[in-house]
């Protein structure tokens, strides 16, 4: 009895020490993310109702007009449509590039490594690295070749087009953005057991039937990993177009992301701009939990 | 699967067409650097007649670039540091904490919320924080990368460790070890691959990040990193491609030579990062 009572104890000794120091461990961690993560977006909230120009020693409190003003604003809406065109595009041409490049380098060949290296090397650069080489081969290499060839499409610099800028910036992202999904679905494709593919060939399924029931299907997971990535790629895009374009020429190229910048930073908008943040935030956060339960519904089927 | 004579000859042809596509870029900056402007004001694609170095020469004469390696090196450095000693033994507590206590899963939610936020959402009101903290400085940022990674590194770990088996450790609280010692001596060791996962993607994710530091430290350029020299270098001197180029070439060679040493690292890191982020 007294044994059992004084092991009891040890044991719950023990698990004080435990809790003791499971809570020192997280306790800088839990300080870091309260003060650089969690205060910032309170303060962020707090001057949203503001009308504060950031500078200024004294500002009023205003209520929601600053997300009144959102739904009027031509400009927030113009960039968001932006967004929204830009994201979509970036999705349509990273998932099908990165799936033919994986499904060509899953298989057997000479010199597989080779290519792999250099298809995966441009994950590596900086997004400013990669948009300073393009925009100069936009505004000197690409029109020597259109002017030579005679291709008049080619012969002006793609950046400084209202109409095709977004191609320009598009063409960069991925450019360098296909890179790291084509090595997701390739590890995802190496999951597949290579009897699958076998016990359909004895069924007498084709190629396509093949890819669209067992390979498609064995990338689904990794799919849904890759749009969780375009989209918070394809809705915060800044690197590339704050150094190609710096959102022109005009406003063609205008992101919400560097809206907010320019709003905040540049013309001393700064409670306006949070509020753009927050409303962006918002809707962000509504596309990715609209995101993951979708995935979580495919897995349960 | 086995490939036809057909198939085979397509699938060179793509990979040689996508091959030339990423090279062709790279081939224009490396050959421009060595190029004086008279030469390629002629022609872009010929290569160099000979090795003019004189691009090279006046950007390393340019003391913004030394600047701007110390900065980014003790950026990177000083972080990496900060998250190795602060949160592995975090994502060690919350995921053995949260099985026997409920503050513990409550926290592990907590910390959840920050994905969800993007960055955007707080990237003003986080300059004037550091602003009135005094902390605009290379070392002072090191905070939010730090800050930043307890959601996104921490969610690693904690997967990761989900798979580890706890039998080890209470073995080895049975033979009376205390917490501290389970975690440096059983866990630590066990967490390596996840460690180096974390440290590549962390490593160059902060290597080459460039709104926080365009935000934060964009005043002087004795506080510039590497993709702020860049930008600016550009647009203050877009005139001459030459030197842009060389100086393209100058601040990305350590990220390409570090690739090319540890590419099968740095491949397994990005993706098992990505797949379980």
């Amino acid at each position: 009895m007294s044994a059992q009572k004084s092991k009891k104890k040890t044991h719950s000794a023990m698990t004080r020490e435990r809790i003791t120091t499971y809570g020192l461990f997280c306790l800088p961690g839990f300080i870091a993310y309260c003060v650089f993560l969690i205060f910032p977006i309170l303060m962020g909230i707090y001057y949203s109702f503001m009308d504060w120009n950031g500078i200024s020693k004294g500002y009023n409190f205003i209520g929601f007009a600053n997300y009144a003003k959102l739904l009027t604003d031509k400009k927030f809406g113009a960039a968001l449509l932006f967004n929204f065109r830009y994201t979509i595009m970036l999705i349509v041409g990273v998932v099908v590039i990165s799936v033919v490049l994986a499904l060509l380098l899953n298989k057997e060949f000479k010199g597989r490594s080779f290519f792999r290296t250099l298809y995966f090397l441009p994950a590596v650069l900086s997004m400013i690295t990669v948009s300073l080489v393009f925009k100069q081969v936009f505004f000197y290499v690409l029109p020597a070749i259109g002017k030579a060839l005679g291709i008049e499409a080619l012969s002006t610099n793609i950046l400084a087009s209202k109409q095709n800028a977004i191609y320009g910036v598009l063409f960069v992202h991925l450019w360098q953005g296909v890179a790291l999904p084509t090595l997701l679905f390739l590890a995802g494709l190496q999951t597949i057991p290579t009897e699958l593919y076998e016990a359909a060939a004895i069924d007498g399924a084709n190629g396509w039937q093949q890819f669209k029931h067992i390979t498609v299907a064995y990338l689904i997971p990794t799919l849904s990993v890759v749009l969780v990535l375009l989209v918070k790629q394809g809705l915060m895009v800044f690197d590339y177009v704050k150094s190609m374009t710096a959102g022109g020429p005009g406003t063609a190229t205008q992101t919400i992301a560097l809206l907010i910048y320019n709003n905040g930073f540049e013309r001393n908008r700064y409670s306006y701009s949070i509020a753009q943040a927050i409303a962006t935030g918002v809707i962000i956060a509504l596309i990715s939990a609209i995101q993951i339960q979708a995935s979580n519904r495919k897995k349960v089927d | 699967m086995r490939t036809t004579k057909k198939g085979k000859f397509f699938l060179y042809l793509i990979l040689t067409l996508g091959a030339l596509l990423i090279l062709f870029p790279m081939y224009i900056t490396i050959t421009t650097t060595f190029k004086t402007p008279a030469e390629s004001a002629v022609s872009f694609f010929t290569l160099p007649k000979s090795l003019y170095l004189g691009n090279y020469a006046t950007v390393l004469q340019d003391e913004k670039l030394y600047y701007a390696y110390g900065n980014t090196i003790l950026i990177t450095v000083v972080s990496l540091l900060g998250e190795m000693l602060i949160l592995p033994p975090m994502g060690f507590a919350l995921s053995r904490g949260m099985k026997q206590n409920r503050f513990f899963k409550g926290l592990y939610f907590f910390f959840l919320l920050g994905i969800f936020l993007p960055w955007q959402v707080r990237m003003m009101p986080v300059v004037k924080l550091m602003g009135w903290l005094g902390l605009l400085s290379p070392l002072g940022i090191t905070l939010l990368y730090i800050a930043h990674a307890t959601c996104e590194s921490m969610f690693l770990y904690v997967g990761y460790l989900a798979t580890v088996s706890d039998s080890i450790e209470e073995a080895a609280y049975i033979d009376g070890a205390s917490t501290f010692q389970i975690y440096t001596r059983v866990i630590l060791p066990l967490m390596t691959p996840i460690l180096s996962t974390v440290l590549i993607r962390e490593g160059l994710a902060i290597w080459n990040d460039f709104q926080m530091p365009l935000i934060t430290l964009n005043r002087s350029s004795k506080l510039w990193t590497l993709t702020i020299y860049l930008n600016n270098f550009q647009s203050e001197l877009s005139v001459d491609y030459n030197l842009s180029f060389a100086c393209l070439m100058l601040t990305c060679l350590p990220i390409v030579i570090f690739y090319i040493i540890m590419q099968k690292q740095i491949m397994g890191g990005l993706t098992s990062g990505a797949v379980k982020g």
